[in-house]
């Protein structure tokens, strides 16, 4: 599903944020990327995202070596990848409803398609009949529901979350979690990036350790206590 | 037919399908955009709307020009004022050898009796022609060259007419109608040039009103972008913004120019009537009118893509 092999990213102002970087995800697998800040966590999402390139090595995703998209592709490629982020990046002039829309709008779905998964996303994240609100009437974790609902609503088979707990309080936390958990019973790959690592003890699941990007620990989910 | 030709149909139908939905989408936000903002909307479209309704009143001027010149043109005679001494009789074999030119439409004989009738009707000549002792004025052809003669055609004709022995002088009132074609001429080059110069105005005006607004929505750009949008799909609700401005400062444009030819038309009916109906005001022509819609919005369109391609391409998520 998605392999970094000696995977390098050096910053224009010469900062290195991955350094030779190699690590496999399986399709349908769950895993977490921490360290501490700065650590080359957001970097690793991006690359995936192809907001950034490599400066060295390759990565794959669903079977496709990025370093040869093509750049008028990766707006195709981006489609097939649900993004969480930690400051929720919601439309804040537009219903909640049009928020989820929006992945689907771009990919010209039709009204009727659109109208019937943006519900059943909204179901899945508990907000169903707050669709029609504008999403500064929602509290912070609601909000956060919100941008998880956007993210799968074109049913991706890639999620990439970057601090999606950041602004949340411990039970908030949990409860976003657990809808990623939930998510992943459906049959998505999930790929979260978090820097609290007493929700990720109490999650159990693969654990990847950044530090001042270099990978120094792939934690199995049997042995993450 | 193979399986693969069987499907390109329905897929090419439904990739039209898919971007007939995002243009519609597109469309509506712009809409929506500009409805947002409805000051400054308004005043983006009544800047437009009059540095675009300028050029359009300056057409409008001109055609009038023009069709006060075509009136007046239409009645000018060559006046043919022949030698004192030539009788009615000599008169009239002149006129009709003048008939017989190509070059001639019409001959009219004044008698001077008719032109001292003229004379006497005009205020102040009154006392001063019942004191002549006799009749001085001589026989005049008022002579009509033919329709779409040219200039050169005419001049010739008046050349031979001055040479005629009977003809003591020949007043050609074509010169003036000349100087006056060039001032059209040159009045409608400056009416284009006019038109360059605030078409390029209104496609500034646009581009930074577009500049501002991409600024203003950078955040909701960047969504967009990481959730898969295209280049174009984010450049359109901005080209569709520029559209609208055009079409509504396009039709702005249009009511301001009729509202001109509304406020006008009482004093030049008075104008028109003095010329005993040779002289008529026309409007521009809902042929002119369209061209000139289209056109706005096509600045605005082209204000709209200007600004896009140079402010988005910077915008990275």
């Amino acid at each position: 599903m998605i392999h970094f092999d000696s995977v390098s990213k050096r910053y224009p102002e010469g900062r290195e944020a991955l350094i030779d970087v190699s690590f496999r995800v399986e399709a349908g697998e769950m895993l977490f990327v921490t360290g501490h800040s700065g650590a080359g966590k957001t970097t690793l999402l991006r690359l995936i995202a192809l907001i950034e390139r490599p400066t060295h090595g390759a990565i794959e995703v669903h079977g496709r070596n990025l370093a040869r998209v093509r750049q008028r592709d990766i707006p195709r490629l981006r489609r097939d990848i649900g993004m969480v982020f930690q400051d929720h990046r919601l439309l804040m002039d537009r219903s909640i409803a049009d928020n989820v829309a929006l992945p689907l709008v771009i990919a010209g779905i039709p009204r009727e398609e659109r109208g019937t998964r943006v519900r059943l996303a909204l179901e899945k994240v508990g907000l169903a009949k707050r669709g029609k609100q504008v999403p500064a009437g929602l509290s912070t974790g609601e909000q956060q529901r919100v941008g998880i609902a956007r993210a799968i609503v074109g049913q991706p088979a890639l999620l990439i979350a970057d601090e999606p707990t950041g602004n949340l309080d411990p039970q908030l936390s949990e409860e976003i979690m657990q809808l990623f958990v939930t998510l992943r019973q459906t049959g998505s790959t999930i790929l979260i990036a978090s820097h609290d690592l007493p929700l990720l003890k109490r999650m159990k699941q693969r654990v990847v350790v950044l530090d001042h990007g270099h990978l120094i620990d792939d934690v199995p989910a049997s042995e993450v206590a | 037919m193979n399986a693969r030709a069987a499907m390109a149909g329905p897929v090419r139908r439904s990739r039209l399908a898919m971007w007939c939905r995002q243009h519609a989408w597109c469309m509506r936000d712009s809409l929506r955009q500009l409805a947002r903002r409805p000051l400054g909307t308004a005043l983006t479209i009544a800047v437009m709307g009059l540095a675009w309704a300028l050029p359009l009143a300056f057409y409008l001027l001109l055609v009038n020009v023009q069709h006060l010149a075509t009136a007046v043109g239409d009645s000018q005679s060559i006046n043919v004022f022949l030698k004192p001494g030539i009788a009615a009789n000599g008169a009239a074999k002149l006129a009709e050898t003048l008939r017989a030119r190509g070059d001639i439409a019409a001959v009219t004989v004044r008698t001077p009796q008719q032109g001292l009738a003229e004379l006497a009707a005009m205020q102040g000549f009154g006392d001063a022609i019942k004191s002549l002792p006799d009749n001085p004025l001589p026989f005049v052809l008022l002579v009509e060259p033919r329709p779409g003669a040219s200039r050169a055609l005419v001049q010739a004709m008046v050349a031979a007419v001055r040479a005629m022995p009977e003809v003591d002088l020949v007043q050609d009132n074509g010169q003036w109608r000349a100087r006056l074609d060039a001032l059209v001429a040159l009045g409608r080059r400056i009416a284009l040039l006019l038109a360059i110069l605030l078409g390029a105005a209104a496609v500034l005006v646009i581009g930074n009103t577009v500049r501002l607004d991409i600024r203003g929505r950078a955040d909701e750009i960047a969504v967009q972008q990481l959730v898969g949008a295209s280049a174009g799909f984010v450049r359109r609700p901005f080209l569709y913004e520029g559209a609208w401005y055009g079409l509504a400062a396009g039709l702005f444009a249009i009511l301001l120019v009729l509202l001109l030819e509304a406020v006008l038309a009482a004093p030049v009916r008075d104008l028109v009537a003095t010329y005993a109906g040779r002289l008529r005001f026309g409007g521009l022509g809902w042929d002119t009118l369209g061209a000139g819609w289209g056109i706005a919005i096509a600045l605005g369109w082209l204000g709209a893509w200007i600004a896009s391609s140079r402010h988005l391409a910077r915008l990275r998520p």
